[in-house]
């Protein structure tokens, strides 16, 4: 496939992840070559095992290929320092996960504001921001709550909140309807779906979800660590 | 960074019981290091004081060399200069003049040898404790130049009591000729020291310097300074002024050196202590920040997920490390305080018992200084920051995804 330098904000070139239990070799990824545009809605689908997460985290740096390369909006990640990949992640790329993974000490606010605090975003801006997108996820009011005292969908929406407030390029969501019910979980993609549009921003979703799956423009089914289906949806 | 500090503030009461477990037991040894410092304070004054105040005084001048020889002729040179400027000393509280010589003290049933000692009891009675331990008789109450003070162990030798007889003989200065006179005991004193209830006897100093062949001379002027410090500080302008004209003046920590080297070995004990338990503590705290940071895995994947910097992590940790420090700090403050104070006001009964050559004459109680309260928790602070460098630096080096992936 090829695709312009701006169009394009991910591209594997031939990633392979191997880990190692118990001494025994565990061929997450093998040979993976996928390529994002831009704007894309994406889904990536496969049974459990099947290096979906795997997938995600070399996408992110947050783990390292054992081979291949991975290109985020046209920087290669292995070439980067362990300081400037948290860098780069603070900047480029929002993170959904399956348990919210919200600080429990920290408020709402606290917990959206803190990526910004890392960036330098002045007070003043980052209140506003925190306000703002508060309002967009429906959560305006619940500043001040502590994580523990709000219900998971609630929580999950505040991660989502978390994850766009520094409007990265990129948001990877790792299961991120599976521990809410179908209602919440289908408000959630809707709201997910509508910033989609509005923003730009590109979504990455690693789900069993078959709700998710109906929503996503893009279905790539990884099955043993291969990329054995990629559809484009209208 | 007050984000971190925010942070470690808070997850340090996120497991309450952990935190006040983890905390206890490094400020309890926080207030043990506390209490023992003030103990060993108190147990050195203690010994100090018994030392010094029983016989010695703080301070004492002799003619150079007399200690080595105890020889009778070696009196202090230029006794009335010497006394005149001793009374100008402000820092001399009291002193007083005394003469020695070995000789033998002879009853009708025992004889044993002894070192006789001329007193002025007034001024004696103000510098040493020989008045106060007394257990029979009086210390020189009558006019009578013949009454003689001895201790308790030798009046059992000689087996003699109050108003009994017993002669002394000893050889004069200069002619060396034996000189024998007769004394009635009007006091038995017993100190707890060997030494001094078996060895020693007290007469009036001038029958002492009659009998010894040194008129108007004395070999040891024994000296109580208006501060206790003054005594063990061996750089005091006071030495070399009083060590002039063949005479030495020293402090109690040349006089007895024994004691200065038993409270040498107590200050490395002290520090042995501190060493052992600041160990203990140490490993109490790698493991309380261990813990943490194992429960909360995810959580640092998620944050270094976020773009929080590997340094920032450790930063993180170091300040749960300092969080920590703060609460056990407070209580080892609190306990060592409440502790150091009710044992200070009941005191530790150790009277009687001998060490270092020194017996224990008075209740030990433990001594609070600011210090205690100053640097014991300063280095607790310092210390849980050091050690919290490791598990900081295991954080920091955690890939993010293996940090997600372990708490999953």
């Amino acid at each position: 496939m090829v695709t312009s330098e701006y169009d394009t904000i991910i591209e594997t070139k031939a990633i392979s992840k191997t880990y190692s239990e118990n001494g025994v070799p565990v061929h997450a990824l093998t040979h993976v070559d996928l390529t994002i545009r831009r704007g894309e809605f994406t889904a990536i689908v496969g049974p459990s095992g099947s290096g979906k997460t795997t997938l995600l985290n070399v996408i992110s740096g947050l783990d390292t290929p054992t081979s291949g390369e991975v290109w985020l909006s046209g920087e290669l990640l292995s070439a980067m320092s362990g300081r400037r990949l948290s860098d780069f992640r603070r900047d480029h790329i929002g993170f959904i996960f399956q348990a919210y993974n919200l600080i429990p000490v920290l408020s709402v606010e606290e917990n959206i504001d803190y990526i910004m605090l890392l960036q330098g975003v002045p007070k003043t801006e980052r209140h506003r921001r925190v306000a703002d997108i508060l309002k967009q996820v429906g959560l305006a009011g619940y500043e001040n709550r502590r994580p523990p005292k709000l219900s998971g969908g609630q929580q999950q929406r505040v991660a989502v909140a978390r994850a766009m407030v520094s409007k990265p390029s990129l948001i990877l969501a790792d299961e991120p309807t599976a521990n809410l019910d179908s209602k919440t979980g289908a408000g959630l993609l809707d709201m997910m779906r509508e910033l989609n549009r509005q923003t730009g921003m590109t979504f990455i979703f690693s789900t069993h979800d078959e709700l998710v799956i109906r929503k996503a423009r893009r279905l790539v089914t990884l099955q043993d660590g291969t990329i054995v289906h990629d559809e484009a949806r209208s | 960074m007050w984000i971190y500090f925010k942070l470690a503030w808070r997850n340090l009461f996120r497991n309450k019981r952990r935190s006040f477990i983890a905390g206890t037991a490094i400020g309890l040894g926080l207030a043990a290091l506390i209490f023992t410092d003030a103990l060993i304070i108190g147990m050195n004054e203690n010994m100090i004081q018994s030392a010094t105040a029983s016989f010695l005084g703080e301070g004492q001048i002799h003619r150079k060399g007399f200690r080595q020889t105890q020889s009778v002729e070696a009196t202090i040179n230029g006794l009335d200069d010497v006394v005149a400027d001793l009374k100008k000393e402000p820092i001399v509280r009291h002193f007083t003049l005394r003469v020695m010589n070995l000789g033998m003290i002879s009853s009708a049933a025992n004889f044993s040898a002894v070192e006789l000692v001329g007193i002025q009891p007034e001024t004696e009675a103000a510098v040493s404790q020989v008045d106060e331990a007394i257990i029979r008789g009086s210390f020189f109450s009558g006019p009578n130049d013949h009454d003689i003070v001895i201790g308790s162990k030798l009046a059992d030798l000689l087996e003699v009591g109050l108003g009994d007889r017993v002669v002394v003989t000893v050889s004069e200065a200069r002619t060396g000729d034996l000189s024998q006179e007769m004394f009635r005991v009007s006091g038995i004193t017993r100190f707890n020291i060997r030494e001094m209830d078996a060895g020693m006897a007290f007469i009036r100093l001038i029958k002492a310097q009659q009998i010894f062949g040194i008129p108007d001379n004395v070999h040891e002027i024994a000296i109580q300074f208006t501060g206790s410090q003054y005594g063990g500080d061996e750089s005091l302008p006071f030495w070399e002024k009083y060590s002039q004209n063949g005479n030495e003046a020293l402090g109690w920590t040349k006089i007895c050196s024994e004691l200065k080297a038993a409270l040498d070995l107590s200050d490395f004990s002290t520090l042995l202590i501190g060493a052992v338990l600041f160990g203990v503590v140490a490993l109490g705290i790698v493991n309380t920040l261990f813990m943490s940071l194992y429960e909360r895995m995810f959580e640092f994947g998620v944050l270094r997920a976020v773009g929080t910097r590997p340094f920032g992590v450790a930063k993180l940790i170091l300040c749960e490390a300092g969080a920590l420090a703060v609460l056990s700090i407070l209580l080892g403050n609190s306990i060592g305080f409440i502790v150091t104070a009710a044992v200070g006001k009941m005191g530790i009964d150790y009277s009687g018992i001998e060490w270092a050559g020194v017996t224990f004459r008075r209740l030990i109680y433990p001594v609070m200084e600011m210090r205690q309260f100053v640097i014991y928790p300063s280095w607790t602070f310092l210390l849980t920051i050091i050690v919290g460098i490791y598990p900081a630096v295991y954080a920091a080096k955690l890939s993010p995804a293996t940090a997600i992936r372990k708490s999953l």
